[in-house]
């Protein structure tokens, strides 16, 4: 731990540290663009220049590619220093535009910032400056290169942290271009961290321009509600509207970067249909009376028909607290435990996963630093984007990934591919967690697995199962120990898939819940932020159960089948508009704070145009509470986050934690489970004739939250149907031709597209929801299906 | 892409490219052929470039618009790269600059009338020992004068008259 003298000031610093990041922890600004945390130095910007006066090195240097040592003295004030900065600075401004008025970034401008910081403050050149024609680059990032200040840091982040290979630089010393070979819109799936890494305002949000100032915003620490790897984001809303979101910095989990599904999938909080007011029967009523109606039908029922014929149904898109209240709710009543997800395989892959040993899950950041990932049955770009990033980190560091999938996974990284039909993936978790010999077709495997210092086993649930999820922990235990630790990362579904689950322990699931409704014994149904009419995959037994409810009570902050069918719907908050707790697929507690109260957006009450001046006490669509808030009051309970946190971690040894959490720093994980019950996943019936259906999430279109945001509109794909080559040859089937696929009962005609890189015997289409592809389901067993070729395009 | 480069010709390139551990170590290469047969690289040469090399577009045109010597956009048949580089310019290319654009009747970066010569700057052409130095094709000139500017270029005229 080197000791050096800053600006008269003395800082011990971690070994490797450079000055810079001394200097900082010293609370020194200094001026910097090409250095980036995320990024690394490349000493090319020259402004964080500062003076070494004694020790190792002496002379003006470049503090980011200094690595801090014992004995430096340095100084950022000497007035060579400051000469060389301000030097600096200004030839990077001479040719940036004096049009920080009407620029986006303005006020949140690193450029703005370090320009100052430098002190250059008056324009002496005159000359004509250089200029550009700007590119389209697709519906997410703005282009306006005449304000680029050359600092690579947009190429370094997408080519090199993200992987793309469509934005680049071109051209060479003064006609520098950072841009496309062509317009069109940027192809990966995490461009829009180009906005919050361009320290000026080349690249800026195209969904949120001219919107808001920075200053204007309402913006707090939160996390992303869009997949299960809770990534912190800081959301930001003005005019009762979220605008944008921008990624928060967790070491542990995201970094500094987010996904574009994450960025753009906010819209959903405004959207024009959200239910904003309590409804009985359509209409509208207080909170008041809405609560004691609740109370009312419930209470009836239970005296009519007992206290098992009212039914809970909770959800991993629920905070922790909302849904440890209505299990709270269920014990006041007498109930039984609620039902914890709509879809039974997916709840009962997701409490395998919570039996985790917490010592073996991997973090995003052990990912990172993995240098052998097994990817079985996981498709991180669909179903936990970030995931994909971290793998690519660990490739950038001498990685190696080993991908077992039936599916044409992509990965934004070389990987190298495992022959691998459906029926081997659980033969091959099964000989893992037996610690038996792989067979000969995968020694490469076993040899890798041999070598490896640091293996992370990642799995999805989705394709996985229960069985599959248990039989992947298991395999980490017994390849970990003491001096080759082994870790494993499953994803899941929803944002808290794992604290929901871990609240299920062993109480029913949505299947037990249908025989329930069956049998006719369940008279009311509460869903708290649960669409069971969209989610659960036996839809047609579950609408004739909800036909046989005398009450269906619906708590939802979305526009949902379930909700639009609600006898009684108390209108909630989405993630930004409150405060709370979710656990991501590592059982990683993070809590998030309130962004904005929620509001009907000012632009829809003023139609567009100016602030409408129809004045009221109230403000429009403000109605909509917390759903922990409703709960705690029904329960009687005194509405305070922080003693429902303090009785859930009494009641839950695992969530200890919960009390002390905030939302600054990196969560807390919970405490360990029982450790993996080594369940053996079945062998899936080898193929019969018939082709089987899988159905797999997409990075857009799947996930019920982002599907409703109009700024992903564009890259939402359309239903299609994958095949792989060889069937496709063998039924005379081309790309784009249109084909029938029938599958559970169901047929429907949809574009053909092909792969060779898929299991043959398979067929794929994704989860779009609100599409006709709405009625097929994930995390199921694979359908036998037909597809017959319909007409050529 | 049959006229940006003969199949043999192709063929020829993917056999190098097959041979070699990274792809990327043949950009030029694939970009000067692409020149060679084309006099310079339209987008279709980036394009097919980046077919053979399994790179993108912007990966090959990352390198086709670093160099100054891949061209981009039309040229004449000739081109004239002038150095405008330190030594050159204590040398006296200023004045030699300036008497090939009246000479020519084009600006920095214009083509003349009848597509023979087109006129670039360039910086440094490792001639500094002969300063002040251009390069017209392949042919490098050094200790230029205006007067030995005349003569060269009434040379090159003969030549592709010939």
């Amino acid at each position: 731990m080197p000791t050096l003298i800053i600006d008269n000031q003395s800082v011990t610093v971690p070994e490797g540290t450079n000055v810079l990041e001394a200097a900082q922890q010293l609370g020194i600004v200094v001026p910097h663009f090409c250095y980036h945390e995320a990024l690394g130095a490349v000493g090319a910007c020259r402004v964080c220049a500062m003076l070494f006066i004694d020790g190792p090195v002496k002379g003006m240097q470049m503090s980011c590619m200094v690595e801090a040592k014992d004995g430096m003295v340095v100084s950022t004030e000497a007035p060579e220093a400051v000469a060389y900065r301000s030097q600096v600075i200004e030839w990077l401004m001479l040719n940036h535009p004096h049009d920080c008025p009407v620029c986006d970034e303005g006020g949140e401008c690193q450029l703005q910032d370090m320009t100052v910081a430098s002190g250059h403050s008056v324009r002496r050149y005159s000359g004509k400056k250089r200029t550009y024609q700007n590119q389209d680059l697709g519906p997410f990032i703005a282009h306006e290169m005449n304000r680029c200040i050359q600092c690579y840091r947009c190429v370094r982040t997408y080519q090199d942290y993200c992987g793309g290979t469509d934005y680049g630089v071109l051209g060479a010393n003064q006609r520098l271009y950072f841009g496309r070979f062509r317009d069109g819109p940027l192809e990966s799936p995490f461009a829009g961290n180009l906005v919050d890494i361009c320290p000026t305002g080349v690249l800026t949000n195209k969904p949120y321009r001219f919107t808001s100032r920075f200053w204007d915003l309402q913006e707090a620490l939160s996390v992303c509600p869009h997949c299960s790897l809770g990534c912190a984001v800081i959301p930001g809303a003005r005019f009762r509207e979220l605008q944008r979101v921008r990624a928060g910095v967790n070491p542990e989990v995201n970094g500094w970067f987010i996904c574009d599904r994450g960025r753009f999938g906010y819209d959903y909080v405004n959207h024009p249909d959200r239910p904003r007011t309590p409804l009985l029967h359509g209409e509208e009523l207080p909170w008041s009376e809405a609560l004691e109606a609740l109370q009312q039908r419930l209470s009836e029922l239970i005296d009519r028909h007992g206290s098992d014929s009212i039914a809970l149904l909770g959800s991993g898109r629920a905070s922790l607290e909302s849904n440890y209240l209505l299990r709270r709710l269920g014990e006041q009543l007498g109930t039984a435990a609620p039902v914890y997800g709509s879809h039974a395989a997916r709840d009962r892959a997701a409490r395998a996963v919570t039996d985790l040993a917490a010592k073996l899950s991997a973090s995003l950041a052990e990912v990172r630093s993995s240098d052998l990932l097994l990817v079985m049955g996981a498709d991180p770009l669909a179903e936990g984007p970030m995931l994909a990033l971290a793998i690519r980190q660990a490739v950038r560091n001498g990685g190696r990934v080993m991908l077992c999938d039936p599916r044409p996974v992509e990965l934004p990284c070389s990987a190298e591919h495992l022959p691998c039909q459906p029926q081997e993936l659980p033969q091959l978790l099964r000989i893992l967690a037996a610690g038996e010999n792989l067979p000969a077709n995968l020694q490469p495997l076993a040899d890798a697995l041999q070598q490896a210092k640091r293996p992370v086993l990642i799995g999805g649930s989705d394709l996985l199962g229960a069985e599959g999820s248990a039989a992947l922990l298991a395999a980490a235990q017994k390849l970990n120990s003491a001096e080759r630790p082994c870790r494993t990362m499953i994803l899941l579904p929803e944002t808290n898939s794992f604290g929901a689950a871990l609240l299920a322990g062993d109480g029913p699931d949505f299947d037990q819940l249908l025989n329930d409704m069956d049998s006719g014994r369940i008279k009311a149904l509460l869903c708290l932020e649960a669409d069971p009419l969209t989610d659960c995959p036996d839809r047609k037994r579950l609408l004739q159960g909800l036909e046989q409810l005398e009450f269906l009570a619906v708590l939802d902050h979305l526009p949902s089948l379930t909700a639009k069918k609600a006898d009684l719907l108390l209108p909630t908050t989405a993630v930004a508009e409150g405060a709370g707790t979710l656990v991501n697929n590592e059982g990683r507690m993070q809590a998030f704070a309130q962004v904005f109260s929620p509001g009907e957006p000012l632009r829809f009450t003023g139609q567009g145009g100016h602030p409408p001046r129809n004045f009221s006490s109230t403000t429009p669509g403000a109605l909509p509470c917390q759903a922990w808030a409703v709960l705690a009051e029904l329960c009687g309970l005194p509405v305070n986050l922080a003693e429902i946190r303090r009785e859930l971690a009494a009641k839950e040894p695992r969530l200890a934690g919960l009390p002390e959490l905030s939302a600054e720093g990196p969560g807390q994980r919970v405490l360990p489970g029982n450790g993996a019950s080594s369940s053996v996943p079945p062998a899936v019936a080898t193929a019969d004739e018939s082709l089987q259906l899988l159905v797999c999430e997409t990075l857009y279109g799947s996930e019920p939250l982002s599907a409703l945001s109009a700024p992903l509109d564009p890259v939402c794909p359309h239903p299609y149907v994958l095949l792989q080559e060889l069937d496709a040859a063998r039924l005379g089937i081309a790309a784009d031709d249109l084909v029938q696929l029938t599958a559970g009962g169901q047929q429907l005609a949809l574009p053909a597209r092909l792969s060779s890189r898929m299991a043959e015997g398979l067929v794929i289409v994704p989860r779009l929801r609100g599409t006709e592809l709405e009625s097929f389901y994930p995390g199921q067993p694979p359908l036998p299906c037909r597809v017959e070729k319909v007409s050529t395009p | 892409m049959s006229e940006l480069l003969p199949a043999e010709e192709i063929a020829e390139l993917k056999r190098q490219i097959a041979a070699v551990h990274e792809p990327r170590e043949l950009i030029v290469e694939v970009l000067q052929a692409v020149q060679q047969h084309h006099g310079w690289v339209p987008d279709a040469g980036v394009e097919l470039a980046a077919k053979l090399l399994g790179l993108s577009p912007l990966q090959v045109d990352e390198v086709a618009t670093f160099y100054d010597k891949i061209y981009r956009s039309p040229v004449g048949r000739k081109v004239i790269h002038v150095c405008d580089s330190i030594c050159c310019w204590s040398r006296g290319a200023e004045s030699v600059y300036r008497h090939l654009q009246q000479c020519l009747g084009i600006a920095p970066g214009e083509t003349t009338s009848d597509g023979l010569f087109t006129l670039l700057p360039t910086c440094c052409l490792g001639a500094c020992g002969e300063a002040p130095a251009m390069r017209i094709g392949d042919r490098l000139y050094g200790e230029l004068t205006v007067e030995r500017v005349d003569a060269i270029l009434a040379e090159e005229r003969q030549e592709a008259e010939v």
